[in-house]
């Protein structure tokens, strides 16, 4: 009994666990999920190492079918039959369970009859997904490695990166809300003798970014706290001793302050000045908050004194 | 013997005391300002008026072996200055002796 313990707790945070995941998918699985959820639980209670096995390969097909179920009715239906093919196996250790001990009656009476009725359901659909299924069930396999063999449980961290990685290939456009999928140019910077920096590609690093050069120029003079101004060929230059890697630090500040949107981090914003205020709009989730104003703060004297004065004076 | 329901109790003691406590207020800026040839300067602007930035410069300067000075600004109140690129250096400091919280310190230049 104390097994019994041990395993439930477990079992049901996975059940929970994938019908968080979609509702519309539990809905259309949910008899289905009753009953293979149950399984485990009995095979749990006998504690034979085959069984567990084959209640880790039962879940594998489970989570399948829920993520089929989302992006295909029709599909549901073959995931249907799998049902089936983890109730005969399932019936095994209830018999056992019968034998073993008598306390548990209630609950397996209980199973049993909710496995009848789910055959009854299943016989009907059953001819046509015997195809599907096969298919399905190699896939499984494929994607179960980790765990195929192992009567360990899950770890939440496992399972919470299964759930992502097969978000992520189902639709592959969430990706880039996850990662920055936003590709730049990187900065071409060269020196110009020994004093001075010339960032050739600034004003097309401005048009990739939609701001304007002024913006921008004002919030690399001020985090680089020099002075610097775009010459003819519309290249920035710079005063003091840059290096590229340098710059792109200051750039990817830049972006992630003024053009990614701090919502939904997408970058298809609109930078505008209200009331000497700068907000910026997101196109995407149309978030539009207020960003700092740009401000060089405290210039410590660096160049001759002397020269200085005779300058103010 | 006292007691206990008698005693007088301040329930505003913890505010008061947290609010103490953080005299900082407002963001630290720690900027790099690139002087002749490879040397830099790191400033400090945005302290609280509360501390004694002397006391501060004071122990930066033995702890990251540099010099450093304190300078008076009209706009930005005592800003404090040392030699060389000392950035990472004073937010761990800074940090460390609990003067600012980490979210409070702002670090510019490339």
């Amino acid at each position: 009994m104390d097994d019994e313990m041990i395993f439930d707790p477990s079992l049901k945070k996975k059940k929970k666990k994938k019908t968080g995941f979609d509702m519309e998918a539990a809905l259309a699985g949910e008899p289905s999920e009753t009953t293979s959820a149950e399984v485990p639980a009995e095979t749990g209670d006998v504690d034979v190492p085959e069984d567990d096995s084959l209640d880790l390969d039962n879940f594998g097909k489970k989570k399948k079918k829920k993520k089929k179920t989302f992006f295909n009715l029709e599909e549901l239906e073959s995931a249907l039959p799998e049902a089936k093919d983890e109730a005969p196996p399932a019936e095994e250790p209830e018999h056992q369970d019968e034998e073993l001990i008598d306390d548990l009656d209630l609950d397996i009476d209980f199973t049993r009859t909710k496995k009848k009725k789910k055959k009854k359901n299943l016989d009907e659909i059953f001819a046509e997904e015997d195809v599907r299924g096969g298919e399905e069930q190699e896939r499984d396999e494929d994607q179960n490695g980790e765990w195929h063999g192992s009567d360990r449980d899950y770890t939440y961290d496992e399972l919470l990166e299964r759930v992502f990685d097969i978000m992520r290939e189902k639709n592959p456009s969430m990706v880039s809300g996850k990662k920055q999928k936003f590709i730049m140019r990187p900065p071409q910077v060269v020196r110009i003798g020994t004093k001075k920096t010339s960032f050739a590609n600034f004003t097309e690093i401005c048009k990739t970014l939609h701001r304007q050069p002024k913006h921008l120029l004002d919030f690399l003079l001020a985090e680089l706290g020099t002075s610097g101004s775009v010459d003819g060929n519309s290249q920035l230059i710079i005063k003091g001793r840059f290096q590229q890697k340098q710059i792109e630090n200051v750039l990817r500040r830049y972006i992630k302050e003024y053009v990614t949107c701090h919502t939904c981090r997408s970058p298809d914003t609109i930078l505008q000045k209200d009331t000497r205020l700068f907000f910026l709009q997101c196109e995407t989730c149309g978030s539009r908050c207020s960003v700092a104003s740009i401000k060089s703060g405290f210039q410590a004297v660096t160049g001759k004194r002397a020269a200085m004065r005779a300058k103010t004076a | 013997m006292s007691i206990q329901n008698l005693n007088t109790f301040d329930p505003f003691a913890d505010a008061i005391k947290s609010s103490e406590d953080d005299v900082q207020d407002g963001l630290v800026h720690v900027r790099i300002q690139q002087r002749n040839g490879r040397k830099t300067l790191t400033t400090i602007q945005g302290l609280s008026s509360e501390y004694d930035l002397k006391k501060i410069v004071r122990a930066c300067k033995k702890e990251f072996a540099c010099n450093g000075t304190v300078v008076e600004h009209p706009e930005y109140g005592e800003v404090l200055q040392l030699q060389g690129d000392q950035r990472e250096n004073i937010c761990q400091w800074l940090t460390k002796s609990g003067l600012v919280k980490p979210e409070q310190l702002k670090v510019h230049g490339f």
